[in-house]
């Protein structure tokens, strides 16, 4: 038997060259079913059509093949009036009985999709929706899909659990962000109960799920590091030839991580590289390249979608004193009024979801990146 | 959304369909026993179930002959309901995919080529709306919290709804005036699982360090000074009901805490062995309610290490731990485990408080995950 192993083992290894790697790897692990959710909130799109949803109730990821692999042809503009009244339709419900959680552009066939809760209780339904090109919303059906699950861990399971103890566990990991990059899916999360903030990079297709990684920045609104506030949204982006991640807080410090120094169980310290402003919560944040150069683009509660030049993030100096009302990047407000959520739809438009205000329709509409 | 019957079935249906008599005129029936409730239409003409049957015909050609509207007060053309369409003993029947909901009519339409459109409604009976739900209790329990508190925990009796949260609950200074922005505001709220208790976080960044005053907005609370947690009636349960009355817990602010807790300072009441007497454990300070019940545990050392059985209860305004055993006390040591992460009212964890300050330098020790504290049954 011997001496046929080398044979053999250059035979698979003759095989394994001629399979394209990426081909094998994403979707090939994944068992198909009706996955389980208890929630849809944050989306995230990964290559090959793959889909990430945060089940932010069972502390859960779950990757779907979406099977929405045909490019899209040429670059159609969205525009979807009164969405929350056509989704609270299709639903069978009113528009004050749904919640619009996420939105998320499928960077292949460009086509939006969005998390969606019917009911605003713990009984509420959770669906997701596509847009057509029509401007309606239709459910995507998860009745049979190719999907794969990873929980994320929950500390109050982990302690030994206490025989006969009556007290159910409450506590629950908050998730506030996520997204995928070179084969690791990036997770934001806060808990219910002690006040600690995490970022965690599982590797996807899903193994094990580590304990996070406590990130700890310095706030220069706030003079002080702020060991445990939860990042609010991030993106990430290369400087030079290592992937970062840019995370955005509330009050409204963006700082700087190493996607590397994200190890299990570590304790980070960012890099706090601009201060956009008070009394204000960042929404969603992306990265779009326009003549050449790359850009940042984040939607804002209060203080509106603001551009930021990426390049000065390169050698830009640490914030670590006490600033006023913003220090750092520049930056320059655009006049983009009631952007819920932002994504990319392609090169060169944005997928904004607006609201009108107060008991008005929300829209979804395609803006020109600036 | 449309589920195919098999060809072979929908042929055969197709030609029952045929041999029916045609003279009954088309009509619509919401069936209301079926739950969810569904539609069917009967006096469809041979001819049109023909064609909805076997071949494969577009999506849209169901809903453009039976549709059931949730009907929305705005101008904008919505889709129909989703849900599934079948055939049956010549009738047209959708199920819709989701139950209906109070205060919405569905509209079920059939539209039957060269022949007016018929409409049939659905609506369910309007609620009471007499509300039922209320804040239970408020955590902490004290009425003196220092001036660096972190969390709240708002109780209710009945499962609440989600969004809109903020906007309903307010901090309030001893002469009424709305605090500005106090919690760090999450879309997702922080809610339990069964969305009885809302977490609320004081905004770190408006919690006063040292003696340097906050710029531009100002810390939440302040020595000396008294306040209230208002949460409104407004407040929306699970069923879509405000609460029975709006609730409102005032409180005194003392001095910042920025000591950690220390398990190795609290005092234990050992009980006799044999007994099941309570054990009881005094902190010397108010702690965190959910952490102190999760995560502090009694372990007999004799024997090797186990987790005893038992109920844990906090008292006197979270000051005092007690704790029932299953089985009674046996002689010997024993200890108790107390994860690091336990924190007091300020979010000052034990070895380590809740934010360092740049111009205190306090040292950071190296992570203990968790701290014993021995004791002996006698």
């Amino acid at each position: 038997m011997k001496k046929f192993l080398p044979l053999i083992s250059l035979g698979a290894l003759a095989l394994a060259l001629l399979v394209p790697s990426a081909r094998a790897g994403l979707t090939s692990d994944m068992k198909e079913g009706k996955p389980a959710f208890r929630a849809m909130s944050q989306l995230a799109f990964g290559p090959e059509g793959v889909l990430f949803i945060a089940d932010t109730r069972a502390a859960a990821i779950i990757a779907i093949a979406t099977g929405d692999t045909q490019p899209a042809s040429g670059s159609a503009p969205i525009k979807a009036e009164a969405i929350d009244q056509k989704i609270a339709a299709l639903l069978g419900t009113k528009p004050d009985q749904i919640i619009i959680e996420d939105l998320a552009v499928n960077p292949i066939s460009r086509r939006a999709y969005l998390a969606v809760s019917r009911g605003k209780g713990p009984d509420a339904t959770p669906v997701l929706v596509r847009v057509n090109a029509a401007g309606q919303p239709e459910i995507v059906a998860l009745d049979r899909v190719r999907f794969a699950r990873a929980d994320l861990p929950n500390p109050a399971a982990d302690t030994a659990p206490e025989p006969g103890k009556k007290q159910q566990n409450r506590r629950l990991e908050a998730i506030t962000d996520i997204a995928y990059i070179d084969g690791k899916v990036l997770v934001a999360g806060l808990s219910n109960e002690e006040f600690a903030s995490t970022l965690r990079a599982i590797p996807f297709p899903f193994k094990a799920v580590d304990r996070g990684t406590a990130v700890e920045i310095y706030h220069g609104a706030h003079g002080a590091f702020e060991t445990r506030a939860p990042v609010r949204t991030f993106v990430p982006y290369k400087v030079g030839q290592e992937q970062q991640i840019l995370a955005a807080y509330t009050c409204t410090p963006l700082v700087q991580f190493a996607l590397d120094d994200l190890k299990p169980g570590a304790k980070i310290r960012g890099k706090t590289i601009a201060e956009f402003g008070n009394r204000n919560r960042p929404l969603d944040i992306v990265v779009y390249q326009k003549d050449g150069k790359d850009f940042l683009l984040m939607a804002n509660s209060a203080r509106g979608v603001i551009k930021v030049a990426a390049d000065q993030i390169t050698g830009a100096a640490p914030i670590m004193t006490k600033v006023g009302d913003t220090e750092g990047l520049k930056f320059e407000k655009l006049d983009w009024a009631g952007v819920n959520r932002l994504a990319l739809l392609d090169a060169r438009h944005a997928l904004v979801l607006r609201s009108g205000g107060a008991g008005q329709a929300s829209m979804l509409e395609t803006l020109a990146l600036p | 959304m449309i589920a195919w019957a098999r060809p072979a079935v929908c042929a055969a249906l197709a030609g029952i369909a045929a041999a029916l008599p045609a003279a009954e005129a088309p009509a619509l029936h919401w069936l209301r026993s079926a739950a969810p409730p569904v539609v069917e239409a009967v006096g469809v003409p041979a001819e049109t179930l023909r064609r909805l049957g076997p071949a494969p015909v577009d999506d849209a050609v169901w809903p453009s002959i039976l549709a059931v509207y949730a009907e929305q007060a705005g101008e904008t053309a919505t889709p129909p309901m989703a849900g599934t369409w079948s055939m049956a003993s010549g009738r047209l029947r959708f199920e819709p995919r989701f139950p209906p909901v109070r205060g919405v009519r569905y509209r079920a339409e059939l539209r039957l080529p060269g022949a007016a459109p018929v409409l049939a409604f659905f609506t369910l009976p309007a609620d009471t709306m007499t509300p039922t739900t209320a804040v239970e209790r408020v955590f902490p329990s004290a009425a003196m919290l220092p001036e660096n508190q972190l969390k709240f925990y708002v109780q209710f009796s009945a499962p609440m709804s989600r969004g809109g949260t903020y906007g309903q609950v307010q901090i309030r200074d001893a002469a009424g005036r709305v605090i500005e922005l106090p919690f760090l505001e999450l879309d997702e709220e922080l809610w339990d699982p069964s969305m009885t208790r809302l977490t609320l976080l004081i905004d770190p960044g408006r919690i006063k360090r040292g003696v340097k005053p906050l710029e531009d907005i100002g810390p939440v609370f302040e020595e000396g000074n008294s306040y209230s947690l208002v949460v409104g009636a407004d407040c929306r349960d699970a069923e879509g009901r405000p609460l029975r009355a709006a609730f409102e817990k005032t409180f005194r602010i003392a001095a910042a805490d920025r000591t950690p807790p220390d398990p190795l300072r609290w005092t234990i009441s050992a009980p006799a062995a044999g007994t099941r007497t309570t054990l009881a454990v005094e902190f010397g300070e108010p702690l965190e309610q959910a952490l102190a019940l999760r995560l502090i545990r009694v372990v007999g050392l004799k024997g090797g290490r186990r987790a005893l059985a038992g109920e844990a209860t906090l008292t006197h305004e979270e000051r005092g731990w007690r704790f029932s055993p299953e089985q009674p006390w046996t002689r010997g040591r024993h200890a108790l485990e107390i994860e690091t992460t336990i924190e007091d009212l300020a979010g000052n964890n034990v070895g380590k408080p809740f934010d360092v300050d740049l111009f205190e330098k306090v040292d950071r020790r190296d992570e203990v995950r968790r701290v014993t504290v021995e004791f002996e049954v006698k």
